[in-house]
């Protein structure tokens, strides 16, 4: 004869299996996350420096690892935050080089640099990333390599402008037309390592005295010494619209 | 007087005053209702100090991050407020942007921050459940070793 201890243990054993059945399945949590760069109209269609040359890329390859994207509450704030206080973190296995100057696809002009499934669904509102110097391939010994034409006054040049210094970017949440990085169970979610190439060459198209072309270089002075760009100074890496932390590497 | 007599008028005195109190005064009443709304001022600026004035801005409810709760204008000092829903509480988000500049802040409204982080899966009666069969599953173990000992 059965006791109640053993009826009462049976009734718990069968309710727990039923629920647990309910339960829904790693897959039915989790999502696919992209990782983008993108250089924008200026890498790819060229700009007008601060002193007047307008210049086009033939190519701009940036050299990525580590890349990670976190979900982090309370957000990250890149201006008053070192390290990136996280509950979720998804790492991008890899080192890349990428070309900005050319178009991703034509129904999405940035490039796609790698993706990782079955990750957990949430907000993912933080990014890093590393620019480390290309062991090999056209970028080789550079983080960031462009390469293109220059004109100005009638006058053409060709350039090679290399940079080999090593940093990592921390940002926070994608600044742009829309929230990324939401991702939503059996979904599929974006982040974008955004370059803005006019904090090197500065915007011809805006005052000398505006805040872009104060902080920016004479093409003529780049090509003289490509040294002078210091990425911790210059700020090439955002998330969007949103400034990132610039960590000096080595 | 009798104890009987002194308690009826004790309970009648009491009555008395109980009815005076509830009529209603009819006088120059004044009644004053208040609520208490939070308002949140942001004010926006480039590095350089310079107010983005006129600057896109977009608020967003902890509930819907998608979708803006509240679009506007920043004025020309480079202020936006609004009163946020306190009916939703949690981090609201508010986004300002222009001219290719742009930043996030995140506040908290009603004294609880969002659920951003990772959601464990299960639904609260899940976990109660397997909580409650992992300390019956030890009890039993227990009784039933201390039974074969006897």
């Amino acid at each position: 004869m059965k006791t109640p201890f053993s009826i009462l243990t049976l009734v718990l054993m069968l309710v727990a299996g039923i629920m647990l059945v309910g339960c829904p399945s790693d897959e039915e949590r989790t999502g696919t996350l992209q990782f983008y760069a993108e250089g924008e109209e200026r890498a790819r269609e060229g700009l007008v420096s601060k002193d007047g040359w307008s210049i086009s890329f033939d190519h701009i390859y940036v050299t990525l690892s580590d890349i990670t994207a976190y979900q982090t509450d309370p957000p990250y704030d890149p201006y008053t935050q070192v390290t990136v206080d996280h509950q979720v973190r998804v790492s991008l296995e890899g080192t890349y080089t990428v070309d900005l100057a050319k178009v991703g696809s034509a129904a999405d002009p940035r490039k796609l640099v790698g993706q990782v499934s079955n990750q957990p669904a949430g907000h993912y509102n933080a990014l890093s990333w590393r620019m480390v110097k290309a062991a090999s391939g056209p970028a080789i010994g550079y983080c960031l390599l462009m390469i293109g034409i220059a004109e100005k006054d009638g006058e053409i040049v060709e350039f090679t402008i290399g940079v080999d210094q090593e940093v990592e970017f921390r940002g926070g949440e994608y600044v742009g037309d829309e929230r990324k990085g939401m991702l939503e169970p059996r979904g599929t979610a974006d982040l974008e390592m955004t370059f803005h190439l006019d904090h090197i060459f500065g915007d011809g198209l805006k005052p000398a005295d505006d805040e872009i072309n104060l902080d920016a270089f004479d093409f003529e002075a780049l090509l003289a010494d490509p040294t002078i760009i210091d990425l911790v100074e210059v700020h090439l890496g955002h998330v969007g619209e949103g400034h990132c932390r610039v960590i000096p590497l080595g | 007087m009798h104890t009987k007599a002194k308690f009826i008028i004790g309970l009648a005195t009491l009555l008395a005053l109980h009815l005076m109190l509830s009529m209603p005064i009819h006088a120059h009443g004044v009644r004053i209702h208040h609520t208490v709304d939070v308002v949140v001022e942001i004010t926006a600026a480039y590095d350089s100090g310079e107010p983005m004035a006129g600057a896109q801005v977009s608020v967003y409810a902890p509930d819907d991050p998608s979708t803006p709760w509240l679009t506007g204008v920043c004025d020309d000092e480079g202020r936006f407020s609004f009163a946020p829903d306190v009916s939703r509480p949690g981090t609201w988000t508010v986004r300002v942007r222009q001219a290719g500049h742009g930043d996030i802040v995140y506040i908290s409204v009603g004294g609880s921050s969002d659920t951003s982080g990772r959601a464990s899966g299960y639904a609260p009666l899940q976990i109660v459940l397997m909580a409650v069969c992992v300390v019956w599953g030890s009890v039993g173990t227990a009784l039933y070793f201390s039974r074969r000992r006897r």
